[in-house]
Formats: C-alpha cells, sequence, structure tokens
C-alpha cells in the first residue's frame, strides 16, 4: 500500500482505524464474559417434575410440547444407581389403575411405553415380588413428558429419574423455546453451578 | 491461561480471560474438556439397593447420556466462516466471477443453513452480545464472540462480503430472485429504515432483564425476537411454528421480484455491516479497467446499490451481478491476452 495520497484516503484510513480498534475493544469487553461451555441443560433443583418438596401436582410436560423438534431434544432418564428397582414402580405403572391378576397395576404409567422393566439380580422362582427390577428408558421412544419423573418423587420414590437434555438431538437454538416457555426458570444455558439445596 | 491448563475446573467465567487464538489453539489442539455438563443432582439414596444386594454379579448400568457438541467443531465453524469470508473477497475482487459467488453461497447456505440448521448465525449473535454487555450474568461463548466480529471486520476492510457469499438467509433469497423489479426511492427510502428499528428493538429486549438477573426471576422477560422471527430457519429446519413458516414463505415470494427484502429492509446484522463497511479499505469496482457511461450496471442491480454508476459500499450486497452485465467486462473476458496491468482506482 502507497502512501495515503490526498485527505480524502488519510480519513478513510483513520476511520478505519477507529473502527477496529472499536471492534477489538468490544472483542475484549466479551471475552471477560466468555465462557467455553455454553450448552442448553435443565437443573433438577428448579424443575417442577423432580423438585423436592413440590408434591400433588400435575407433572409440568412443557419440555416435551415446546421443542422445536417433532421430537423433543428432551428425554427422561434412569439414574440407576439411585434407583430403588422396586417391584411396582409408580413411575412404570399407572399406581391409580385397577389391579390385574397378576396382582400389577393394569395400566403403565408413560403414555408411549418408553420405560422397559426386567428382573435382575437372583431371581425368586416363586415369588416376583421379592425380586429386584431394572427400569431403562427408551430414548427412542420418550419424549420428556415428565410424568414419570414427578412420579418417582417423594413420597413414592426416590427421585432416580430426571429430565436431561440429548445433546446429540438438541439443536442449541439460541433462543430455546423450552427455555423461554419454562416457568420455574429451570432450562439454562450456562456452565453448571454447584446445586444449591432443595428449594 | 496456559493452553491445556485447568479451563474446566473453575466454575467461574470470568477467570476464563483467553484470546480467541488461545482459544482455537486449545481447541485445535484437542485439548478435551472434561467439564461435567450437568447439573449436580443430590437426593438421598440410602434406599436404593447396592448391588450386592441385587446379587449374581448385577453391574449398574451408565446412566444413558449424550455429551455437547465437542469444541472442535465449534472451532471448525468459526475457521469455515473465515475461510468463507476470505474466499468471497477473493471471487468477487480478484476473479470477479459471479458463477464463483453462487457456488460458494449455495455451499455456506447448504453448511450453514441446512447443516448447521441456521443456529447460531452473526445477526441472532447481536443479542447475545448485547446481553452480554449488559448483564454481569449472562454469558457468551468465545464461538459466538468470533462468528459476530468475523463479519464486521471483513466489513471494515472489504465490505459486505458476509452478505453475498456467507450467509445462509442472503443466499436463500438470493438465489430465488427472478425477475427483480425495481423498488421506488419513495417506497425504499422509509423500507430501509425499518431496519435501525428492528435492531434497536431486538437490542432493547435481549437486555430487558439486564437489572433483575435472569437466573431465579420468574418474570424473567428477555426476549431473542431476531432468532423468534427469523423468516427462513424454519425451512433451514424443516420445522417451526406455522406463523413462521408462512412469513417466511410470503418473503420468499416477495424475493422472487424484489432483490433480497430481509437483507435490504428487516436485518439487523446489515445496518451494523452497512455502517462499518461506509468506509471499507477495497469494494467492488463495476468495471475491470475503464469506466463507461453505459449504466447497464445501474440497471442490472437488483438492490438499488449502484448510484452514479459506482457501488455504494454500503450497500452493495456482493452479488456479483454488475460484472456480467459490463460490456468492459464482456471484452476483457474474450480477449485471448488479458493485459496484466491492474486496474487503476
Amino acid at each position: 500500500m502507497n502512501e495515503p495520497q490526498t485527505r480524502r484516503e488519510l480519513l478513510g484510513h483513520a476511520v478505519r482505524g477507529t473502527a477496529l480498534l472499536g471492534l477489538g475493544g468490544l472483542g475484549a469487553l466479551l471475552l471477560r464474559r466468555a465462557d467455553a461451555e455454553g450448552a442448553w441443560r435443565i437443573n433438577c433443583d428448579l424443575c417442577i417434575n423432580s423438585r423436592l418438596g413440590a408434591v400433588g401436582i400435575e407433572a409440568c410436560e412443557l419440555c416435551a410440547s415446546q421443542c422445536v423438534l417433532p421430537l423433543s431434544a428432551v428425554r427422561a432418564v434412569n439414574d440407576h444407581a439411585r434407583c430403588g428397582r422396586c417391584y411396582i414402580c409408580p413411575a412404570y405403572f399407572d399406581v391409580k389403575s385397577a389391579i390385574d391378576e397378576r396382582g400389577l397395576p393394569s395400566l403403565k404409567l408413560c403414555p408411549r411405553d418408553a420405560i422397559e422393566r426386567k428382573p435382575i439380580g437372583w431371581i425368586d422362582p416363586d415369588d416376583p415380588a421379592n425380586n429386584y427390577y431394572e427400569y431403562t428408558i427408551d430414548e427412542e421412544r420418550c419424549n420428556g413428558c415428565g410424568k414419570c419423573v414427578l412420579a418417582c418423587k417423594e413420597p413414592a420414590g426416590l427421585s432416580s429419574i430426571r429430565l436431561e437434555v440429548r445433546h446429540s438431538l438438541c439443536l442449541d437454538c439460541n433462543r430455546c423455546a423450552i427455555a423461554l416457555a419454562c416457568p420455574h426458570a429451570a432450562y439454562l444455558r450456562e456452565p453448571p453451578r454447584p446445586s444449591e439445596a432443595a428449594r | 491461561m496456559k493452553p491445556g491448563g485447568p479451563l474446566t475446573t473453575s466454575p467461574s467465567p470470568r477467570r476464563h480471560r483467553t484470546t480467541l487464538a488461545a482459544l482455537l489453539l486449545l481447541t485445535l489442539g484437542g485439548t478435551p474438556l472434561l467439564a461435567q455438563h450437568q447439573y449436580d443432582y443430590h437426593r438421598p439414596v440410602e434406599a436404593a439397593p447396592s448391588e450386592a444386594d441385587i446379587g449374581e454379579g448385577y453391574v449398574t448400568p451408565v446412566v444413558q447420556y449424550h455429551p455437547p457438541r465437542p469444541q472442535w467443531h465449534a472451532a471448525l465453524d468459526v475457521g469455515l466462516l473465515a475461510a468463507a469470508l476470505l474466499i468471497g473477497v477473493w471471487l468477487v475482487l480478484k476473479r470477479r466471477s459471479r458463477a464463483g459467488l453462487l457456488a460458494l453461497a449455495g455451499a455456506c447456505l447448504i453448511y450453514f443453513g441446512f447443516y448447521r440448521q441456521g443456529c447460531i448465525c452473526p445477526i441472532g449473535a447481536i443479542q447475545n452480545v448485547a446481553a452480554a454487555l449488559t448483564d454481569p450474568d449472562a454469558l457468551i461463548s468465545y464461538y459466538v464472540i468470533a462468528i459476530f466480529l468475523l463479519p464486521l471486520i471483513m466489513a471494515v476492510l472489504f465490505g459486505r462480503v458476509f452478505c453475498g457469499g456467507v450467509c445462509p438467509l442472503g443466499a436463500i433469497q438470493e438465489l430465488v430472485l427472478l425477475k427483480p423489479l425495481r423498488v421506488p426511492n419513495w417506497l425504499d427510502r422509509p423500507l430501509r429504515a425499518v431496519k435501525w428499528l428492528y435492531l434497536l428493538l431486538a437490542i432493547w429486549l435481549a437486555t430487558r432483564s439486564a437489572a433483575t438477573g435472569a437466573d431465579s426471576d420468574p418474570t424473567f422477560t428477555r426476549d431473542f425476537i431476531i432468532c423468534r422471527f427469523d423468516p427462513f430457519v424454519p425451512f433451514f429446519r424443516f420445522a417451526g411454528p406455522t406463523y413462521m413458516l408462512l412469513i417466511g414463505g410470503g418473503l420468499l415470494i416477495l424475493a422472487l421480484f424484489v432483490g433480497r427484502p430481509y437483507c435490504r429492509y428487516l436485518c439487523p446484522y446489515g445496518v451494523l455491516l452497512s455502517l462499518l463497511s461506509r468506509f471499507s479499505w477495497r469494494s467492488v469496482n463495476i468495471t475491470p479497467d475503464k469506466e463507461l457511461d453505459c449504466g447497464l450496471c445501474a440497471d442490472a442491480c437488483p438492490y438499488g446499490a449502484i448510484k452514479n454508476l459506482r457501488a455504494e459500499r454500503s450497500t452493495c450486497l456482493y452479488c456479483a451481478r454488475c460484472f456480467n452485465y459490463c460490456p468492459r467486462h464482456r471484452v476483457r473476458d474474450r480477449d485471448p491476452q488479458p493485459s496484466t496491468t491492474t486496474p487503476s482506482d
């Protein structure tokens, strides 16, 4: 580039230099707020379906209904280490339905039949109630409605089921429809913070 | 911060003070970020049977989990954006090739539009930037900062190459433009002001909850309207609210006859780009060597960006259409031995 020839060119250089400096300054300001690990996450201590103390309510199904995907990116996940492996799981069975001939509730709670139940460990040949059962959620079927999450909570359950964002499906929308709809601000985009005591 | 340093051990975002270059080195170097990607979740678990209780060698299955997109994907996106911007500049200013630019725009439409599904884009990043600048609780990722700043820096240097060659929203309108009609001046001028209002409204809504803090406030009212009313992202995703599909479809039908209605009249990022490109270092020269007075280029420009037979830097969308209409350009193209001297300014 030659030496600036005219006053106009000189002015142009000055304006461009100022603009680039300004953008650099903006970048530096933003870097102070920057964080590498932004992803949408559910804070289970705020989500009404898993929050301790929130009982006697209807399950909040906004995670299933608000996502822009045809099948929501939110799924229920069973943390097996915390699961009670109950014979009559309140999240698997609709415990208010009639008892059938096996002595179990006749209906399942999941509207999409996404939970699989199988006996594990040493199996008592005579008494099925004496067994432990493993409950696995089929993530192809689950749409994250949260009914099982709410059912597997006090007083009936141990809260081993929670809602989670499937990052393999999440489109990472800048304006997440679920986050905007969530009435409890439990759907957040931020790095995880240490858990607070359940409210 | 050292590359490979403890990015993950500190939950405080304020500590992550590092440059973009360091980030790119870090991520391209493949340093795994072993962050805990879920919130801590504590419940009394005394009642849960242990593996020993269950017996028969039972092993607790791992919890189903899919990690977020790896960091190097984000770095790749930034690299591709930078590369596409530079290729666009080269195609338009050096090669003067409309076909090449269309190919680039198509490729960017496929990658940034249909593959990456239009999120996050520099247009929407305005809101993240506005929120991060005003709200002490709002975070912004390095990726978003780079995506926001790169096209602006290119605008200062070369003009609105992002609009012409890279932006998937621009590309989809460019490709459907069938029979451009001239928008009369009395209509064009007020419509161009709409994007300013849109930008101000978007910034206001994106910064609205700055005072209250978003985390636990149930009256959280921040909204990203640029994303909510993005007309073409529902097409990229093949999903979206019906009213947005209708608005997007309507805009596309309008774009058959009016060149790039979203870019010219609505795009809030276009406001920033046009401001910064006003004094750009290089810009589109319509004729390769000698100027003519024929005005064919001005008739060919569907965006009304040619004033006094010069491409106006702030409105020129780098579509390279005028080159194909310039008689000098055709003469030079047919010349078997094109002159090696560069065109003088």
